[in-house]
């Protein structure tokens, strides 16, 4: 084992600035050894995208590679003439993208995309370089036919096969793939997994893979590195990481992975000791359908998101929706919240009969009474206007406070949602504070107007793993002390699993199966829920290789 | 209680005051307003006749005399208040009226969107420069009328920019969490969304005025001004008039003309200004060129910069 392809030593990014010089990689060292799948972990910011940037020599324009050697066959990259880094590049290091759709050319097909690589590195010609192009699409299981079609016209996991090709056309020996599977699907990624895997041991390439993914590289690589404020905290086997690591901040990412196999563990999501819900429920969902059409002079298509969906939430009940990208999740989330209109079924709010999709305009007790959590706490806030601003708003708009006593109940909600001290945060702009700061505030304005339902829409889904079990937290005590039925909008069934009492899974629009949340999990009645649910456990991985080792097999006799 | 240290606007505006193109264009114009109001009030009268007509610049009339022995001088700085008046005043015209109707057409689509699109699609097609010389000579001539003639053929293209800016606006999260929040759409448009676009609306009162002064002096070079009053536009007429530049008297128009062009210089300065402040990247990228070697930029490499070497 005392043969790295490629050997890190103690390598430095600095990005300039008018000031000092930011330090965004520093003195990182690790060595990868032929053949095996080297994992990069880390939060967004944690400089694991700048390493391997720095690697090929890619990284964008502020920035300089202020230390430290890159070593590739006892050549040391970061001294060598830039000509020889052009060489190196693609025939020693190839990358694949994380999104397959930026790293296509939209106006080049994919022959001409592959071909393109071939010509300029290999001087392969005519009728060999159309053999290769061929041979490199069927390694990675596309259709001979898709080699014209243009990137648009292949599914998100097609094309990032193709990128996966693009790879893979010269044979290097050491393949970067820097989250090459976080745009995907949970079952297309798995797929493409598979499908790496079964390369690997087919020619014997190496890989670095990156992701902020850790539930995925633990099952994934051999030996894996975790990587924090552009430092290296620790490097070891898969197996022993898996087993908690040594240093505090694994033990706190390893802690926070809920999984949807097995038991549920207790203690890691309060849930109230019984639950009684009564007989009315909060808000019934009746056949709703909608569809969105895209009308010119010369054409018209529509195309039905939400297809005919019912159900029910009681109050202080949470409910999980799962579904995947595409699933009309939330367009769900913005017909109950009304930001669009249904066009056709029934939405009831407190056992009324007002029919509130029909309204024109949705009456101001709606609003009160329904609100919602956005994913992206960075476009929620406005970033002109301070957290006060933010939570005043609203409050005032209600009348809900008198106004002397405005600024004492926003710094005690702020305090309820874990910002403390109120005082400090209330005068904080969206840009001075983390997204999981931000997601606080976003969900202490939701909160102030002591709504019956909230909407919470993938919630965690853009932030660091470390802190989306606290944000899940809140929601969990917030339901317990306040009696709050939320809506939880997320692609992630283990996190549905620990926090909702039902689950909701939904597929094309239309609903799947639904059920107790723990019922669901441990027994599933469809295909797409247990399919679902594998890619989710782990060992997901073992059970997709044995599926490939016996295709091997059977291919071979 | 909550302090604004941090805003927007005061990070605007120590922004401006730093960035070395945005503080030179905010000087040229405070200058040229500054002239403008107090600069009559000091010269000799513009429309006096003083001297022998066409007389070179000499100590007593310091830019010379034009065709009628009027000093050059006074006659510039007088021009200079109608004329900005003028291109200031449309610029803001401009903008609101392109801030009114492409954030109204922008934010509620639908049927509002089709209908206002339509009108606003309707003034882009129509040529521009022969409409405002036929409504300046119809009209009767002044400062009023100029300004009508500018705003009518120019706000359309505003409105359509403030139109796209604000769909994209339309869909941020922040905009739903402020519906979903109870907020009134009128409440949304002027204090959530209009702050944000700041910085176009600037940069588009700074192309319609740079556009008005232009197109003002234009319409008045050719006489359809009001010839009575003193403008840069009507100097620039008599100038014409008195055939200066056949009898080589060029200091009757290289004095306006000048003006004009340093006015539209120092507003291009500011709006480069304001594109470096609101976008850093661009000052990043001259700081980086700045502090590395040139050697050691090659297109698409990153440079090795070694402290211990």
């Amino acid at each position: 084992m005392n043969n790295p392809i490629i050997s890190i030593r103690n390598l430095c990014v600095n990005y300039i600035t008018s000031g000092k010089p930011i330090e965004a990689v520093n003195d990182v060292s690790f060595d990868i050894q032929h053949g095996e799948i080297f994992g990069l972990v880390g939060e967004s910011g944690s400089g694991k995208s700048t390493v391997v940037q720095a690697i090929l020599r890619i990284l964008p324009t502020p920035a300089v590679i202020s230390g430290g050697k890159v070593i590739i066959n006892n050549k040391d990259i970061l001294s060598i003439s830039n000509t020889e880094v052009l060489q190196y590049r693609w025939k020693q290091i190839s990358i694949v993208m994380q999104s397959a759709l930026n790293a296509l050319n939209p106006v080049l097909t994919v022959r001409e995309q592959i071909e393109d690589v071939l010509k300029e590195h290999n001087d392969l010609k005519g009728k060999s370089a159309a053999d290769r192009t061929i041979e490199l699409l069927s390694l990675v299981d596309i259709d001979v036919n898709r080699l014209d079609s243009y990137p648009h016209q292949l599914s998100g996991g097609m094309r990032q096969r193709v990128v996966i090709a693009i790879a893979l056309a010269l044979m290097p020996p050491l393949i970067i793939m820097d989250e090459p599977t976080t745009a995907l699907d949970v079952i297309v990624e798995r797929e493409i997994l598979a499908k790496i895997i079964e390369l690997r041991k087919e020619l014997g390439f190496t890989i670095l893979f990156i992701t902020h993914d850790l539930n995925l590289l633990l099952e994934f690589a051999d030996r894996l590195a975790i990587m924090k404020t552009g430092r290296l905290l620790e490097l070891d086997r898969a197996q022993k990481i898996r087993r908690g690591g040594k240093h505090e901040y694994t033990q706190k990412l390893i802690r926070s992975l809920p999984s949807a196999a097995g038991t549920r563990e207790k203690g890691l999501l309060p849930k109230p000791e019984s639950l009684d819900l009564g007989e009315q429920p909060l808000l019934e969902v009746r056949n709703l359908s909608k569809s969105f059409s895209d009308s010119g002079i010369f054409y018209s298509s529509s195309s039905e998101v939400v297809k005919n969906v019912s159900f029910q939430v009681f109050p202080g009940e949470i409910i999980g929706l799962v579904g995947e990208s595409g699933s009309g999740k939330s367009t769900i989330a913005k017909l109950i919240t009304r930001l669009i209109r249904p066009n056709s079924g029934d939405i009831f709010l407190n056992g009324s009969n007002k029919k509130v999709s029909e309204a024109r305009k949705v009456p101001l007790e709606y609003r009160k009474q329904v609100q919602m959590v956005f994913q992206d706490p960075f476009s929620s806030l406005n970033s002109i206007h301070t957290v006060y601003h933010h939570l005043a708003r609203p409050l005032l708009r209600h009348r809900l406070v008198p106004e002397q006593k405005l600024s004492d109940y926003i710094i005690e909600m702020l305090e309820t949602v874990g910002l403390r001290p109120g005082t400090t945060f209330a005068e904080k702009f969206p840009h001075e504070m983390s997204g999981g700061e931000r997601q606080r505030v976003a969900i202490a304005r939701a909160l102030s107007l002591s709504p019956d339902l909230i909407i919470a829409d993938e919630p965690t889904s853009m932030l660091d793993v470390s802190i989306r079990m606290e944000i899940l937290e809140i929601f969990a005590r917030m339901r317990i002390e306040k009696n709050l039925a939320i809506v939880f909008i997320t692609h992630d069934l283990a996190s549905a699993r620990y926090l909702a009492d039902r689950i909701i899974v939904l597929q094309h629009g239309s609903i799947v199966e639904q059920g107790v949340a723990e019922d669901l999990i441990q027994s599933p009645k469809k295909a797409y829920t247990k399919q679902l649910i594998k890619a989710a456990s782990p060992g997901w991985l073992k059970s997709l290789s044995i599926i490939n080792t016996k295709k091997a097999r059977a291919n071979h006799v | 209680m909550h302090s604004n240290n941090d805003s927007i606007f005061t990070r605007w505006v120590t922004g401006i005051l730093r960035n070395r193109k945005a503080i030179t264009g905010v000087a040229i114009i405070f200058l040229f307003i500054f002239l403008a109001v107090f600069g009559p009030f000091i010269v000799q009268d513009p429309t006096a006749f003083l001297s022998t007509p066409l007389s070179p610049p000499s100590w007593e009339h310091l830019l010379g005399t034009n065709g009628q022995g009027q000093d050059v001088l006074a006659q510039t700085i007088s021009g200079a208040r109608q004329t900005l008046l003028v291109g200031f005043t449309t610029g803001i015209v401009v903008v609101l009226i392109g801030a009114l109707i492409g954030g109204i057409s922008g934010y509620y689509g639908g049927r509002i969107d089709d209908f206002l699109s339509l009108l606003i699609n309707l003034f882009l097609v129509m040529p521009g420069l022969p409409l405002m010389v036929i409504l300046a000579s119809w009209l009767p001539p002044g400062p009023a009328t100029l300004i009508g003639v500018l705003v009518l053929t120019g706000w359309a293209w505003n409105a359509r920019v403030i139109r796209s800016q604000m769909m994209t606006f339309r869909n941020h999260d922040f905009v739903s969490a402020a519906i979903v929040s109870g907020e009134r759409n009128i409440r949304i448009i002027v204090v959530e969304i209009m702050p944000r676009m700041l910085s176009l609306l600037a940069s588009s009162f700074i192309g319609a005025s740079i556009y008005a002064i232009g197109a003002q002096v234009g319409l008045e070079f050719l006489g359809l001004g009001d010839v009575s009053t003193i403008t840069w536009g009507t100097n620039l007429y008599w100038a014409s008039n008195d055939m200066a530049l056949l009898t080589g008297s060029w200091w009757i128009f290289v004095p306006t003309g000048l003006s004009i062009a340093i006015v539209s210089f120092a507003l291009t300065l500011i709006n480069f200004g304001i594109d470096e402040v609101t976008n850093p990247r661009l000052i990043a990228e001259r700081v980086w060129r700045k502090k590395i070697s040139q050697e050691t930029i090659s297109n698409g490499i990153t440079p090795v910069i070694k402290k211990n070497e």
